[in-house]
């Protein structure tokens, strides 16, 4: 069965006076999607869903619902827009309405329900969020979960064909948080197609059969749950998932400081309380591969990355070592010293190319 | 790193504190290079030995030969992690520790 086309978006960018938030976005979202976008703050997931339905709309590039352009200047917006509900981190309920009347106002309004209608088919999704027994009550009168439940509703009141959250649990209390997942992940089962912005790791990862990973103004990596959580293709979104701890040094000189390298070796391992036995493999990668070995291999002209990556998620340590010119065969050439040293501090060696083609050793130390 | 000399007749003895690694270990190699001349027993004390890196035992290395031809060399007050490196590197059948 081909898939449906519900949302085409096409180089958009979003540029501030100060920051670009989206620089570069370019991606399809199918019927029945429920895409979980996740990556670290200030990274434009929010600044997307409000482009999507334009809230915001883009200083440039397309957006397609349906193949119709909701950036183009002709378009109905109102009538695009009531395809996508939009669901808020802070509820944006009226107060001064009962429950039901925030969830009747809009059919009524702009469907052109009657109030019959228009309650009845509110106290059907009150129901199905589990807050019939709500319906009089005002918004303040309920707990953060359960007003977020009734912008939920309020939200399938229009009968959108896809809806936008935008970090529907950070406002609230942590033990009020599973009661709104619990509804999301309902409207999943049901096919509804969903795009939703979280911090929720543990949700995304279960709900969605995509993950979107945004950063450096793109989706930097559009995956399945299994490839971003497990298996990460790409630096950035690894260091997100392993909720990586980095310390890098760039060498260029063969007169660099080496005992300032050597102190931030151990300052970071203060600083992550790791063991003094991890400490002293770091250092001794560091100097017999890096320094030993790889420095005078490079000639005049050195350029070496020396990267460590600790994992507070896995309590592991790695080391990378990215380098130009040609590969360098650790069994064949290293001076054996330095290779018995190097081998007790590691549990593993292998080599890779680094994104941008240099030649790189990727160290996991004991 | 701090080396601390000791002569007393032939004997030399060379108490090491810190370090010994690319940077110290040129220090290392010039203070025995400048005191070997006639001795017959080097004692190399490691007591305040942290760290000891490839460049450390190449240094080590060339001193026991120097002295496998004058006389003996001993190292004395081994920690736990410096016996591990020279475990692993084999050291631990070419030096005297004590």
């Amino acid at each position: 069965m081909t898939k449906q086309a519900l949302i085409k978006i096409s180089h958009v960018c979003k540029a501030y006076p100060n920051v670009t938030p989206l620089k570069d976005v370019n991606t399809t979202i199918y019927k029945g999607d429920v895409i979980s976008v996740i990556g670290p703050s200030g990274t434009g997931k929010s600044t997307l869903l409000r482009c999507i339905n334009m809230m915001d709309p883009p200083t440039s590039g397309d957006i397609y619902i349906n193949d119709e352009a909701i950036t183009a200047p002709n378009c109905q917006l109102h009538l695009l827009r009531r395809k996508m509900g939009m669901v808020f981190q802070s509820f944006n309920l009226f107060n001064h309405k009962t429950v039901i009347e925030n969830i009747m106002m809009a059919p009524m309004d702009l469907l052109g329900k009657s109030a019959q209608e228009a309650y009845d088919k509110g106290m059907e999704l009150l129901r199905t969020v589990g807050l019939a027994d709500k319906a009089l009550n005002f918004p303040d009168e309920l707990s953060g979960g359960q007003k977020q439940r009734v912008a939920i509703a309020r939200t399938l009141a229009m009968e959108p064909e896809m809806i936008l959250f935008d970090e529907p649990t950070s406002a609230l209390d942590p033990t009020k948080v599973g009661e709104v997942l619990e509804v999301i992940r309902e409207l999943a089962q049901k096919g509804m197609t969903m795009l939703i912005v979280t911090h929720e790791m543990n949700f995304a990862k279960d709900v969605s059969n995509r993950i979107f990973y945004m950063d450096q103004g793109e989706i930097y990596e559009d995956g399945t749950p299994e490839q971003i959580f497990e298996h990460p293709q790409r630096e950035l979104t690894r260091h997100f998932i392993m909720r990586t701890k980095l310390m890098e040094e760039i060498i260029t000189s063969k007169d660099f400081d080496f005992i300032a390298i050597r102190n931030n070796i151990d300052q970071f391992g203060k600083k992550y309380l790791l063991s003094p036995k991890s400490v002293h493999n770091m250092q001794v990668v560091f100097e017999e591969l890096c320094v030993q070995t790889l420095l005078p291999y490079q000639g005049e002209a050195p350029n070496l990355q020396f990267r460590i990556e600790y994992s507070d998620k896995t309590n592991s340590i790695q080391i990378r070592i990215a380098y130009s010119g040609k590969a360098f065969e650790l069994e064949e050439d290293m001076d054996m010293i330095s290779y018995a040293l190097l081998k007790n501090a590691t549990t593993s060696i292998k080599t890779a190319l680094t994104e941008n083609g240099e030649n790189e050793f990727i160290l996991d130390i004991k | 790193m701090i080396i601390d000399k000791q002569i007393n007749g032939s004997e030399l003895t060379l108490s090491l504190t810190g370090r010994l690694d690319t940077t110290t270990a040129p220090e290392l190699e010039a203070v025995i290079k400048e005191n070997i001349t006639g001795v017959t027993n080097l004692v190399m004390d490691f007591a305040g030995l942290e760290y000891l890196s490839s460049a450390g035992l190449r240094v080590i290395l060339s001193a026991q030969k120097t002295m496998n031809k004058q006389g003996e060399m001993v190292i004395r007050n081994v920690n736990e992690t410096i016996n591990e490196v020279f475990e692993i590197t084999g050291f631990i059948d070419i030096l005297t520790i004590e």
